[in-house]
């Protein structure tokens, strides 16, 4: 008599059971899946795994000479609370972005949010915008990939993204707590860009958490003081807006 | 949080003002603005002004034209004062001249006037 090994508390399998060793048919073997490139994840649900495999299938489908396909975002997050799953399609060709979300709606029951971009763009977008290198600091590809960047800070776009985070100065109260975490994040993202310091997930949360003295999650459940946050939000809203404007100024002379 | 009729009518004023200026500053950046999906989760200004205006009554119809003049007045004033900082730093290609088109439209599309 063969003895087996298996993890404790395996439901069904007690100590001392009998049991069948069988060797399992060919049929039921499942292909090894396409291998996936991890970028600042340790680790993902299996359901997720299977999500995004079948992402990158639908995806194949519908386009040629792909360059890479990226999945990033709240879908990444731990847990199921995300509304949609963000797709970068790195793309030289043309590609018709809403039937490939239409599909993977259709496949996977969960909204695709697609962004075609070329590989130049992408790098463009690294170079210069805060939230594209954040979003990439974790995600998973289809291949792996390397972009060798160069930080431009372009002023008025950082203007024109800073100018959104500016709704939550008046809108407090209205807003819900992804929404006010959502506006948090994109200028303390502009903040370390324009410091020149790395901007990933965990470096803008570790920001935020330093700068206003609340958890992240504090911000997500909107359970914040209106008046001590705000205050905190102002001040920082005002210097990051200085100093673009001063760089606005120096670019312009 | 209730919320007065003139509250709502100044926080819908702050936010379209807001939607407009950044209306315009697209415009002023031109191509150099990159696909911006990114930012797809946060709420636009125009869509929280929406939110307020919701709840200014009359809701289903044009308010009277004495909010009309006040609002867009108030817009026109706001969006030119935030555009006029950028101006006196030296930010090139702001076209001051879309600022009462774009409110009329805003306003359009908002039902207001």
């Amino acid at each position: 008599m063969d003895q087996i090994y298996i993890p404790k508390n395996r439901v069904g399998f007690d100590i001392g059971n009998y049991v069948v060793i069988k060797i399992l048919k060919d049929e039921y073997i499942e292909e090894p899946a396409e291998k996936l490139c991890f970028y600042g994840i340790n680790k993902l649900e299996p359901i997720k795994l299977h999500i995004i495999h079948e992402v990158f299938r639908v995806v194949d489908k519908y386009t040629d000479n792909l360059e890479n396909v990226i999945i990033t975002g709240s879908f990444l997050e731990k847990g199921f609370s995300f509304n949609d799953i963000d797709i970068i399609i790195v793309i030289e060709n043309n590609v018709k972005s809403e039937r490939i979300s239409e599909d993977i709606g259709d496949k996977i029951g969960v909204n695709g949010h697609v962004m075609i971009l070329s590989g130049k763009g992408l790098i463009e977008g690294l170079n210069t915008d805060p939230l594209y290198q954040m979003m990439l600091s974790r995600c998973v590809a289809k291949k792996r990939f390397f972009y060798k960047t160069r930080q431009t800070i372009n002023y008025k776009l950082l203007d024109l993204h800073l100018l959104k985070s500016k709704t939550l100065i008046d809108n407090f109260y209205l807003l819900s707590g992804k929404e006010k975490y959502n506006f948090v994040r994109n200028m303390i993202s502009i903040y370390l860009f324009l410091e020149k310091k790395k901007v990933t997930v965990d470096s803008v949360n570790k920001e935020i958490k330093k700068t206003f003295g609340v958890d992240v999650l504090e911000i997500k459940n909107n359970v914040l003081n209106k008046k001590s946050f705000l205050k905190k939000y102002k001040f920082v809203y005002n210097m990051v807006f200085d100093s673009i404007l001063k760089g606005i100024e120096h670019g312009s002379k | 949080m209730v919320q007065n009729r003139n509250k709502l009518i100044e926080l819908f004023i702050g936010n379209i003002s807001n939607a407009i200026v950044h209306e315009i500053l697209e415009k002023a950046v031109g191509k150099e603005l990159l696909a911006d999906k990114y930012r797809k989760e946060l709420a636009s200004s125009f869509e929280i002004a929406s939110r307020y205006r919701e709840k200014i009554n009359p809701v289903n119809r044009p308010l009277p034209d004495k909010d009309v003049v006040y609002i867009k007045g108030r817009i026109i004033a706001r969006v030119r004062a935030e555009l006029l900082i950028r101006i006196s730093k030296g930010y090139e290609n702001i076209n001051l001249g879309l600022i009462e088109s774009l409110t009329d439209k805003a306003l359009s599309d908002s039902m207001v006037g």
